[in-house]
């Protein structure tokens, strides 16, 4: 299949050197296969939703939208590529907000991208952070993990889904609004590690969104504790918020949305704009999405600039916090 | 269990009607391609495949998908035995024997017995998902980070004590492997280690190419230098394996099987770890250890069985707990999610039909896997005929592919051509390569389990010690060091009967 891919490519190269001498312009983009660079590797939710987008999409725009994974250093792999990219809009890509925000904010992690390095161009999905404990755990709501947190600092085993995810900056935020709660902050690689660990018995309470946990709270083996957002989700319709808790300033969320290298021609932009969110309310897109857990979210234009730069401005925060904390 | 056995028939109907049988037949066809092209792993070959899967009902589409993931499992040895590329992770031990297997004029053998291995392995783990999964995977789970430190720790001694004749050159072997893996972003707080500034170095030096440098390019160097090859002739006799190898292979088929299956259970392991624990295993087990490396049909047997037995013992916590334990199963389970079903233990009250089918069509692929492999064993040790100056060249394009193909980079290219000479060297000056590639893939996962124990215990290093299971693994590690170095000691303490 990687031959497959190959192969198309060649062809397109050999396509593309034959039309050289014709430049193409907005009106008649796209003239050949689009690349969409999934910063994480196949079979994650990021690539799935991009995935079932993609197949819809490519069927509006007319030309082939291949999916390629180009996962490894938590993202920074493939936002790195997509940076670099020509902005012909052939190559765009998943942006993941926060953690694409992180990576910038991280001094240690040497990006060579910042937050001007692309273009924003529709968000697909967004999936509220929540707090989850096993079946089996003392702590029945989040008053209780809270009061024990207290009683005994530093040594309530908090997990995350890796350093600087949105997971870690909530437990900050919970720690902020919460004077006195400290929690023991241990950094697993990802939800199925989270999980395993949690229903282990090695972990006391986790830290993901409301997608990669939805399944386990189905079936009984998790109890969902509070949703870090000002509504309840569709799919946890039974678990509180944490505005409804008291704490309107604890709201977090893992985003996807599709995004560009700067400079694109905003004719292009605009054109991919229509065809991505024609594409995201596709009932068959919706469905598929609803089905793994996953809210979608389209923000377009203006509005998911707009969000692009209140979350960077926010992680700034949290960021420069977990570097301080004393307790890593 | 009447229940279950009840159950399961039922499950046999629905695997068995046409469609799904020939979903089962092109998932098996398609994951032994994959496993014979070295650039594309299981998890990148199903992923791509699941968009195809929306047309289909969620049975067939995850009947289809399981099979490829096992028989990529199966497809890797081929090219391992045949021209020593491994085209999979888990293939990477078989290269040892398998290889020189084929060169003794055996490969038919080699490829019949892992097959049949293959078989065994697959179709015992299936029997023992159905009785016995769910109360050991919730057993597994208490495998915390420092158990997994201590099971990493023990394997890693294992093979540095046994892979070659002598432990100093398995010892320097295994750091320089570790070393290697150091490249690349700090695991837990992403910081570039050892990059040059090179983006390309970020995740360190690809596996694939590096293993494919290691063994296929440092043989074709090591075979250059020889003026002339003589092709290696197999009669049909050297299809089957004979009576001899039927009788060393049979143990380590059992044991294989047991090991993968239960390794499977803990997610996290990975298909590869298996495999050099089946090998190892098998080598201190052996009356001829010595034999190993140069064509031992128990050291090809052993591994071969684990690898599929641990290819089903993972769906286990996938089933019953809904948590995948390798990057393919995980891609498996996204497969499950958007087709609407939930993995883990509802799925069996709410879907019986469906786990059901799956189950039994584990049954069908493997016995599909075996039709469709013993035939083409014939074919495939034909291809040994073939004048040497043309395997090679044909060899070195298919690694070339291999490498490029993964990530569409040139890097990958000079990795791998690099870690050809490194190979070609190593194998003049006699150090094993087995403990290197464990290093490399041991490296990340002792590290990672490591820190995260440290984050658990707020830094205090006794939580090795203080559970019981970490700490018996880890005294099992001093024990195997401490046998292995005998060899170190004066004669009168290794023997004291002799004069």
């Amino acid at each position: 299949m990687r031959l497959l891919r190959l192969a198309m490519a060649v062809t397109a190269v050999a396509l593309v050197a034959t039309h050289v001498s014709v430049p193409a312009s907005a009106q008649q983009y796209p003239t050949r296969p689009i690349n969409m660079i999934v910063s994480f590797p196949a079979g994650g939710s990021t690539d799935i939703g991009a995935r079932v987008v993609a197949g819809l999409a490519e069927k509006i725009l007319g030309q082939p939208i291949v999916v390629v994974n180009r996962g490894g250093a938590g993202g920074q792999v493939g936002w790195t590529e997509l940076a670099r990219a020509k902005p012909d809009g052939y190559t765009i890509g998943f942006l993941n907000l926060p953690a694409t925000n992180t990576t910038i904010l991280d001094p240690e992690r040497q990006a060579i991208f910042n937050e001007g390095s692309f273009t924003p161009i529709a968000n697909q999905v967004l999936d509220p952070g929540v707090i989850w404990v096993a079946a089996n755990s003392p702590y029945k709501t989040l008053k209780d993990l809270l009061d024990a947190a207290k009683a005994k600092p530093g040594t309530i085993r908090a997990a995350t889904t890796g350093i600087l995810s949105d997971d870690h900056l909530a437990i900050l935020m919970v720690e902020e609004v919460n004077p006195g709660v400290n929690f023991r902050i241990v950094h697993l690689l990802g939800g199925a590690a989270q999980m395993k660990e949690t229903l282990g018995g090695n972990i006391d309470v986790s830290f993901d969104n409301v997608g990669g946990i939805v399944p386990q709270v189905k079936s009984g083996q998790v109890r969902a504790l509070a949703v870090m957002d000002t509504e309840r989700s569709k799919f946890l319709p039974d678990v509180p918020t944490t505005k409804e808790l008291g704490m309107p300033t604890v709201i977090s969320s893992s985003t996807r949305g599709i995004g560009g290298p700067k400079g694109m021609d905003p004719a292009v932009v605009k054109k991919l704009q229509d065809v991505f969110s024609q594409a995201m309310k596709d009932p068959d897109h919706v469905k598929r999405l609803e089905d793994a857990g996953l809210a979608i979210k389209i923000m377009v234009g203006d509005e998911y600039v707009k969000y692009y730069n209140e979350t960077h401005e926010k992680a700034k925060k949290y960021t420069e916090w977990a570097k301080n904390r004393p307790q890593k | 269990m009447v229940d279950t056995f009840h159950y399961l028939m039922a499950g046999f109907a629905a695997a068995a009607t046409p469609t799904n049988l020939t979903f089962a037949f092109i998932g098996c066809f398609l994951g032994t391609l994959i496993g014979v092209l070295p650039g594309i792993g299981p998890a990148a070959g199903t992923a791509i495949l699941i968009p195809l899967t929306f047309q289909l009902d969620a049975t067939g589409a995850i009947i289809m998908l399981a099979a490829i993931y096992y028989g990529a499992m199966y497809g890797g040895t081929i090219t391992s035995v045949l021209i020593n590329v491994p085209g999979e992770a888990a293939s990477v031990i078989t290269c040892l024997d398998g290889h020189a297997m084929a060169k003794k004029g055996r490969a038919g053998a080699a490829l019949g017995i892992a097959a049949i291995g293959s078989f065994i392995g697959g179709v015992i783990a299936t029997v023992l998902l159905v009785v016995v999964a769910t109360p050991l995977s919730r057993l597994a789970l208490s495998f915390g980070p420092p158990e997994f430190f201590a099971l990493m720790i023990v394997g890693l001694v294992l093979v540095t004590s046994l892979a070659g004749n002598s432990l100093i050159a398995g010892i320097l072997m295994t750091v320089t492997g570790l070393l290697i893996s150091l490249i690349g972003l700090d695991p837990v707080r992403g910081a570039p280690r050892f990059t040059f500034g090179l983006p390309e170095l970020f995740d360190g030096l690809g596996f694939i190419p590096v293993v494919m440098g290691l063994f296929g390019v440092g043989e074709i160097l090591a075979t250059a230098e020889k003026p002339y090859r003589e092709v290696i002739k197999t009669n049909l006799r050297g299809l089957i394996p004979s009576r001899d190898e039927w009788h060393r292979s049979m143990g380590a088929i059992w044991r294989g099987t047991g090991l993968g299956f239960f390794l499977g259970l803990i997610p996290g392991v990975g298909a590869i770890i298996p495999t050099f624990m089946s090998y190892i295993l098998e080598k201190r087990l052996s009356k001829h250890p010595e034999t190993f490396g140069t064509g031992a049909i128990e050291g090809v047997a052993g591994p071969e069985t684990a690898n599929n037995s641990y290819a089903n013992g993972s769906m286990v916590p996938l089933l019953t707990l809904g948590i995948p334990s390798s990057p393919t199963i995980a891609v498996l389970m996204g497969a499950f999610i958007i087709n609407g079903l939930t993995p883990g233990p509802l799925l069996f009250q709410e879907r019986p039909d469906l786990v059901w089918a799956v189950i039994a069509s584990f049954f069908i692929g493997n016995v599909l896997l075996l039709i469709l492999n013993l035939p083409l064993v014939g074919l495939w040790a034909k291809i040994l005929e073939i004048p040497y100056q043309y395997i090679c060249a044909g060899t070195l394009l298919f690694c070339i592919i291999g490498a490029y193909s993964i990530n569409q980079s040139i890097f990958d290219l000079w990795v791998m051509l690099g870690c050809g000479i490194i190979g070609y060297l190593l194998r003049k000056l006699n150090f094993p390569l087995a403990p290197l590639v464990l290093g490399l893939i041991l490296g990340p996962q002792i590290e990672k389990s490591m820190r995260t124990s440290l984050e658990m215990s707020a830094g205090d290093f006794s939580i090795f010690v203080t559970r019981p299971l970490s700490a018996s693994l880890l005294a099992l590690a001093i024990v195997i060091l401490a046998f292995a170095a005998m060899q170190y000691a004066p004669k009168e303490i290794r023997d004291p009967n002799a004069d």
